[in-house]
């Protein structure tokens, strides 16, 4: 980016500066600086930090590969990032209702929890005191016309988290009733594609089946969100985070060959699901970086579409990043992860509720998610920019560390056989994970209110706060509301699709149309398991919500 | 210090494991021995509590309702002969809830935040084998 002739000069001019800083720390130096990752951090960079940079070749603009400064050409300033915080508590009724309320006060996305994360129904023994209190509670597609009833899908795109396939097939059936082509439907799956399970074996999950199925016929529709979000949770770093994405999002691609989709009729409805920590810094050079590798990835992989090297995201700020203690600290925490995110060029983005270490979050807390994704948005100035910290030589530098970090870690996941690498994917995380918690107890990992600065005013206690109250008359109300559905459904369509999705799981075909006309004819999630079971001789799969476990 | 104390680590739900696993090490690397029970209902806990003839109860907590899933582990050990083995609980619990599970006999409640040296030193004091 500079000439010999400048980079010589700020050369001097910094060994100078140093000389004067080396005089006023003395001779204890200073300790050596290190992002959170563990990166190495410097007190100031100068253009030596990134004197080879080639503007074109490795920033460029945004909207053209490699996409470091953004995906699309003009940023925020046509198309705001979604507010999309999460969603799911009770039966379908109380989500809807929470649902409406966030949509009239300006969120305009939506991400629902809970949804098949389990393969049995609401009578079953496991709900008890668990019903609705871990998102929101579906057993068949009556529940799901209720929690969209009255919400525009052609309008507000829905992201179901989980991936579970009869869910995904009772979103498009409400499409279908309201007369929604698929081809036109606007949305996201998670959706993990993992080996085994859900792999390219086609045992009968349907991960697979979902991404063959839009890739073939939604081509509006993010069939896979590569959710590394969570395992970040788990502790992990933000090279790994990057490393474990990038991976999968491979891992994807090369499992839809099999079914005869090459990269580019896949990755472009690839998108992502990330975090946002504490250090800024890393984190916007993180989202940064990330995009750039992305863009690599997908040419490595056979991508010839430029579309398919757009690594679009959605963020939803740590949860690990916040304390039980001074819960009213998370504020300010979360404030500072969600304006990383932005600055980052995220799409889509949930803020984490400052209650969330101790209770299902309120629609107080849950609104001042959403207001605080406001102000970002509208007060603080930063989406009037495109990637307004590119260019700063600590950044940019940084950008680069995080690379070259994340690297070695995506090739040394591809050496190794699919399910090897999803196993060392959670042992890198635990690891990092319990090391995280023991740089706390041992206080050299400062967290405000838990290792420092415990005592304060009685009013950030936990106990000053109005919290989530659970209704174990949810359970009651969606036992009753499950066998109702059951009594009036037409018993011969039933038996039908029962038949219709245990040969479709016999023959391995693709599940999608099979579990669409399994919903409509409203077979219970715990019915369609136990189809499953009985075709393929194997227990249910609900699908690991969370990585791995 | 107590060698040989056997604790049980289960957890209400399969996933958000964390602070499970974090804490499994962290006793593991004091010197007890640590049995992972998972995903495991109330009543399932007390079993294997039983089977395994466990020295104290670690119950990690995250998206079930602390008050109506730990009266059914009281019960439930209490119906298999083992109400007196220790019962510590774990993860999210709303501050208010915390004075009614020690009604119910919950020994100790740890939450987000909880130092692991803390947990360590608790078992050593209060359970023995």
């Amino acid at each position: 980016m500079f000439d010999a002739q400048t980079v010589a000069a700020v050369a001097r001019a910094r060994a100078e500066y140093e000389a004067k800083v080396a005089e006023l720390l003395g001779d204890a130096g200073s300790a050596p600086l290190a992002t959170q990752s563990g990166l190495p951090l410097k007190p100031l960079y100068t253009p030596l930090d990134v004197p080879t940079l080639d503007y074109l070749a490795e920033i460029g603009f945004p909207g053209s590969s490699p996409f470091t400064r953004g995906v699309h050409p003009a940023g925020y300033l046509t198309k705001e990032w979604t507010r999309r915080q999460v969603v799911g508590l009770g039966t379908a009724e109380e989500t809807n209702a929470r649902l409406r309320y966030l949509f009239a006060q300006g969120q305009t996305g939506f991400s629902v929890c809970g949804m098949g994360y389990q393969s049995y129904d609401s009578d079953d023994e496991r709900t008890v005191g668990h019903l609705g209190r871990g998102g929101v509670w579906i057993d068949t597609l009556a529940d799901m016309e209720t929690l969209l009833d009255g919400i525009d899908m052609e309008r507000i795109t829905l992201n179901q988290i989980g991936s579970s396939l009869p869910v995904f097939a009772m979103i498009l059936s409400v499409a279908q009733q309201r007369g929604i082509p698929l081809r036109n439907l606007r949305g996201t799956i998670q959706n993990w594609v993992i080996p085994g399970g859900e792999g390219p074996e086609r045992r009968g999950n349907g991960s697979i089946d979902i991404v063959e199925f839009c890739s073939r016929g939604m081509p509006l529709w993010n069939h896979t969100s590569i959710s590394v979000r969570n395992i970040r949770d788990q502790g992990c770093t933000a090279p790994q985070e990057m490393a474990f994405g990038l991976y999968q999002g491979a891992y994807v691609i090369r499992s839809l060959q099999a079914r005869g989709l090459g990269p580019d009729q896949v990755a472009p409805r690839i998108s992502f699901f990330l975090s946002a920590e504490s250090d800024f810094l890393e984190e916007v050079a993180k989202f940064r970086a990330m995009r750039r590798m992305w863009a690599t990835l997908a040419r490595r992989l056979g991508a010839a579409d430029p579309q398919s090297g757009r690594l679009r995201f959605h963020v939803q700020t740590s949860a690990l990043a916040l304390t039980a203690q001074q819960p009213l600290v998370n504020l300010v925490r979360s404030t500072i992860h969600a304006l990383a995110a932005a600055l980052g060029g995220a799409q889509s983005m949930s803020v984490n509720s400052f209650d969330e270490a101790l209770a299902i979050p309120t629609e107080l807390s849950a609104t001042l998610s959403l207001r605080t994704q406001q102000v970002i948005a509208y007060e603080s100035g930063v989406s009037k920019v495109l990637d307004p910290l590119g260019g700063s030589y600590c950044v940019e530098a940084l950008t680069a560390e995080l690379e070259r970090a994340a690297w070695p870690i995506v090739e040394e996941l591809e050496r190794l056989e699919d399910w090897e690498a999803f196993q060392k994917i959670e042992q890198w995380a635990d690891d990092e994970g319990y090391r995280r918690q023991q740089s706390i107890d041992r206080g050299e990992r400062i967290v405000v209110g838990v290792n420092a600065f415990q005592e304060g005013s009685d009013g950030l206690s936990p106990e000053a706060l109005p919290l989530f109250e659970y209704d174990p008359a949810w359970r009651d109300k969606q036992i009753r509301r499950l066998a109702r559905v059951c009594a009036r459904r037409d018993v011969r369509k039933a038996e039908e699709a029962t038949r219709r999705l245990a040969d479709a799981y016999r023959v391995k075909e693709n599940l999608v149309r099979p579990m669409m006309a399994a919903v409509q004819a409203y077979l219970s999630i715990g019915e369609i398991a136990r189809i499953r079971q009985e075709a393929l001789g194997e227990p249910a799969f609900a699908g690991p919500l969370y990585f791995g476990r | 210090m107590s060698p040989g104390l056997k604790i049980l680590l289960a957890a209400d739900t399969a996933g958000h494991t964390t602070g499970y696993y974090v804490v499994a090490r962290g006793l593991r690397d004091a010197g007890f021995e640590v049995v992972l029970g998972g995903h495991l209902v109330p009543r399932r806990i007390a079993e294997v509590a039983v089977e395994e003839d466990i020295d104290a109860i670690g119950y990690r907590i995250m998206d079930g309702a602390p008050e109506i899933l730990v009266p059914m582990l009281m019960d439930a050990l209490k119906a298999h002969g083992a109400g007196g083995v220790p019962v510590i609980i774990g993860g999210i619990v709303p501050p208010h809830l915390i004075p009614r599970l020690k009604e119910l006999g919950v020994r100790e409640v740890f939450t987000p935040g909880a130092p692991l040296p803390a947990i360590v030193e608790w078992l050593r004091e209060h359970c023995s084998v």
